[in-house]
């Protein structure tokens, strides 16, 4: 039974004019979930946000189409109408839970006022709905949860809290964007077999909207893929992965990165913690004496071989980006690194100076990790002129036109400032302004993190195409096992700042030891 | 097109900033030429088929047969009447009266409204309102501008220094500001004013002692969000000294606040100069002021013609400021399009 409808909905946007959404057409029956599947950009969200009337007029225009609910087009519906149906009847989960809570209220105050305006005014039934509505969705300790604010939750909690107030009304349709995304690995699939329960339990229907295909895969039955804001494919998502037609679909099924490697490490050491700790003080008053630390890493032990890739993954706070600031001698630290046969926790500031062009490090946010004010060729060409005073602008043009190619940029790229390029060409930028100081072992912190899949295969390849060329170390972070797998030789499991498991990739999937480890290949869908 | 000239076209494609840009610089550099604009003596004159330079040079009575050592003074009979003889001219500049120039040979009792020897009246005194406006408007301005250069500058090193080495640097320096913040400025400008001579480089350098605060909070701010940013780390990973990323990574990514504020600093200052001026705290008496016209156009309130010019000039200077100011911060935003 059709429960919601869109027809040829065409969106485009005020000020560009460019077309956004180009003839989306799709249907949801009762008790289903529909999933839609895309790249930043593709128009996925905007789909969402259409059905109940979101979309910011003062931007967008709504061109042609019809969204068809209880014999109804949304589209031509009056605000108060769309008020009145909005979490009643069609409900909404975000991305961000941090974001979509009012930090200076409690749960329960923000949770009561979804029940009062559409459910019931009787003081006594809202509180006993509140509270039911937060034991299904699994928090422990009802009371103080909703006696809390935001920020006093953990982000999977916060998410949950989002859950039961998008719930609480017993909607028919659920439309969750992204709900999982900014969560750890291990929550993703329990957030989701909470929304699947509740879905069976109360007949209601879904929109999962996701650029993470396994995901999709596991909890939808039909799938619908974006791309530019053109359905490209649509289908029983059983189908649709067995057997895809269109290519854009072909293109993102085989994104999903294999094993990538291909050459074996050496086994020389290159790089060699010893008894790693590192501790942060906390808001101490002026006049203490006892000063009270965080501890982000301690005693960690681990080494990189020459030619090796090492990954190290871990859920965020786990202490992973403390360990890279501090083989990056960018923190102080207790213990010793040893590189290259030589201890840099004895050298002084300038000395660490002289020795960093042989370690380097890729960042997560190609965003910010390029300084806006400067262009390409100022950006590489830095760190040569650290080292070397007296190198000619010929010289440094033709080093810097040399990275470029081995990034696989176009030389006339150089004079273009870091806005001017796209996520994942700012990231190759990145890759070569570590390049540019030949250095021995790079440190990538999540390098693909922020980047559509496709993007983050290609962003792959290259990292180890430039290994297998230059035979370089790499120390390869993230919280994503699926990404470490594919590229790394020897895998350390990190969670709460030690080292809980480590061993080559082929063992560490197959045989794991721990229950942390097993825990996240199953939620990483490895098993 | 380099980046500067994007923003130039930027800047002027507003035509508030393009009209402010204008009148103001138009009438900031005639003002810089305020000696040969508006000056008792003569630009050029020839005397007996000789030829005189009187504006930048002196020439003393005894050069033109007179008694005196002294000056020449080119508005007395005796002068006058050897520039009306036979063969003999001189060139006067547009407005023949300088700052501190008193017009002895007038009827009109003083302040006298405007009349065609005194374009824009006179003050209290019988000087010339249009020169001492112009003369005034030169010295506010130049003031501000010195008071701004050297409030940035101080601000941005000790904002930077704070900001980018954080921990006990900031705290020590914060603490610092606070206690030399919290004193009180203008009864320190008042006894100063008493101990010394007053002056101009004594207002510069005591307004600068407690200008630069604001400014270094701000700029602070700015550095402790930057430091963290990873194209830092990156530039500190690639070996650079702090001084260079100081340089080159995040000051011009913090520049922002400090082009916010360059309008209102240099209107602010100029602000300063013309309060301190009007309470009579600021620069020496005969120094042309904005402030000091004021003063008298409320002492002498039926002489409209010094008030009325004053508050125009006054306006429209900080008006065209803010313009100015406004239009360069919007042009160098890169996120405005």
């Amino acid at each position: 039974m059709k429960i919601l409808e869109i027809k040829n909905l065409s969106l485009k946007s005020k000020k560009s004019n460019a077309l956004l959404l180009n003839n989306i057409s799709l249907t949801l029956n009762k008790g289903e979930t529909l999933g839609i599947v895309g790249e930043s950009g593709s128009g996925k969200t905007l789909t969402g946000l259409s059905v109940t009337g979101l979309l910011d007029s003062s931007i967008f225009e709504v061109i042609s189409g019809e969204v068809i609910y209880s014999k109804q087009n949304l589209l031509a519906c009056p605000e108060e109408y769309l008020r009145s149906i909005r979490t009643k009847k069609i409900s909404m989960v975000f991305q961000e839970p941090m974001l979509s809570l009012n930090p200076v209220q409690t749960i329960k105050k923000q949770l009561d006022e979804v029940i009062k305006l559409h459910v019931t005014k009787i003081k006594k039934d809202i509180n006993s709905l509140s509270k039911e509505i937060i034991i299904k969705t699994g928090l422990e300790d009802v009371d103080k949860t909703l006696l809390s604010y935001p920020h006093m939750l953990s982000g999977g909690q916060r998410q949950r809290v989002m859950i039961a107030i998008a719930l609480v009304c017993k909607p028919d349709i659920l439309i969750a964007d992204e709900p999982t995304t900014a969560l750890d690995v291990t929550l993703q699939l329990q957030i989701l077999d909470l929304l699947n329960n509740f879905k069976i339990e109360n007949s209601m229907s879904m929109i999962l909207v996701s650029h993470d295909l396994d995901l999709i895969k596991n909890y939808s039955d039909h799938i619908i893929i974006l791309n530019n804001g053109v359905i490209v494919e649509d289908g029983l998502t059983r189908n649709v992965f067995e057997k895809p037609k269109h290519e854009y679909t072909k293109k993102l099924i085989l994104s999903k990165p294999d094993k990538i490697i291909t050459k074996n490490s050496g086994d020389k050491k290159i790089l060699e913690t010893k008894n790693l700790s590192c501790r942060f003080p906390l808001n101490n008053p002026f006049f203490t004496k006892n000063k009270k630390y965080f501890t982000a890493l301690s005693n960690v032990n681990i080494h990189v071989n020459i030619g090796e890739t090492v990954g190290i993954v871990g859920e965020s706070g786990s202490g992973k980006t403390t360990l890279a600031m501090a083989i990056m001698q960018l923190l102080n630290y207790d213990g010793n690194i040893i590189f290259d046969n030589k201890d840099l926790s004895m050298l002084s500031n300038k000395g660490i100076r002289k020795y960093r062009n042989n370690f380097q490090i890729v960042f997560q946010d190609p965003f910010s990790s390029l300084s806006p004010r400067l262009n390409i060729l100022e950006i590489l060409s830095e760190g040569l002129v650290a080292f070397n005073k007296d190198i000619k602008y010929n010289e440094l043009f033709d080093i810097c036109t040399s990275l470029l190619s081995e990034v696989g940029l176009s030389n006339d790229m150089l004079l273009r400032y870091p806005h001017q390029f796209s996520g994942g060409q700012r990231q190759r930028i990145a890759i070569a302004r570590a390049l540019s100081m030949k250095p021995k072992l790079i440190i990538f912190d999540e390098p693909t993190s922020a980047l559509d899949v496709i993007v983050q295969k290609n962003i792959l390849e290259l990292i180890v195409s430039l290994q297998e060329k230059y035979s370089l170390s790499y120390c390869f972070i993230s919280h994503d096992l699926k990404v470490i797998k594919s590229i790394s030789h020897r895998i350390y499991v990190i969670k709460d700042s030690e080292i809980v498991e480590t061993n080559s990739t082929e063992n560490i999937l197959n045989y794991p030891t721990s229950d942390y480890t097993k825990n996240l290949i199953k939620s990483s869908f490895l098993s | 097109m380099n980046k500067y000239n994007v923003y130039w076209v930027k800047f002027l494609k507003n035509k508030r900033n393009k009209y402010s840009l204008l009148v103001f610089g138009f009438i900031f550099i005639l003002s810089l030429f305020a000696e040969v604009l508006s000056n008792d003596k003569p630009i050029i004159m020839s005397i007996d088929s000789k030829l005189y330079f009187p504006i930048i040079m002196t020439y003393s009575d005894k050069h033109f047969d007179g008694y005196f050592d002294t000056e020449a003074d080119y508005k007395d009979n005796f002068m006058t009447q050897k520039i009306a003889m036979k063969n003999n001219w001189a060139i006067f500049p547009l407005n023949p009266h300088s700052y501190d120039s008193i017009n002895l040979n007038k009827s009109t009792p003083n302040p006298a409204p405007p009349s065609q020897y005194n374009y824009l009246g006179t003050d209290d005194r019988g000087r010339d309102v249009l020169a001492r406006l112009l003369y005034g408007f030169r010295l506010s301005v130049l003031f501000a501008f010195a008071l701004t250069a050297i409030g940035i500058l101080i601000g941005l090193f000790f904002g930077a220094l704070q900001g980018y080495y954080a921990g006990k640097v900031d705290l020590y320096l914060q603490r610092f500001i606070e206690i030399w913040g919290s004193m009180p400025e203008l009864y320190l400008l008042i006894i100063f004013s008493s101990l010394f001579e007053p002056s101009v480089l004594l207002l510069i350098v005591l307004l600068s002692l407690f200008g630069w605060m604001g400014l270094s909070d701000y700029v602070r701010a700015e550095f402790l969000k930057g430091r963290n940013m990873e194209y830092v780390i990156a530039a500190r990973t690639l070996g650079l000294s702090d001084t260079k990323i100081i340089l080159k990574h995040i000051l011009p990514n913090s520049m922002v606040s400090v082009i916010t504020f360059l309008p209102f600093r240099i209107s602010g200052a100029i602000l300063v100069l013309t309060s301190l001026d009007f309470l009579g705290l600021g620069v020496p008496p005969d120094t042309p002021s904005l402030g000091e016209l004021l003063a008298q156009g409320k002492e002498n309130i039926e002489a409209w013609w010094l008030s009325i010019s004053t508050f125009l000039v006054l306006t429209g200077t900080l008006l065209s400021l803010i313009f100015i100011g406004e239009g360069i911060r919007e042009s160098l935003d890169s996120r405005s399009e």
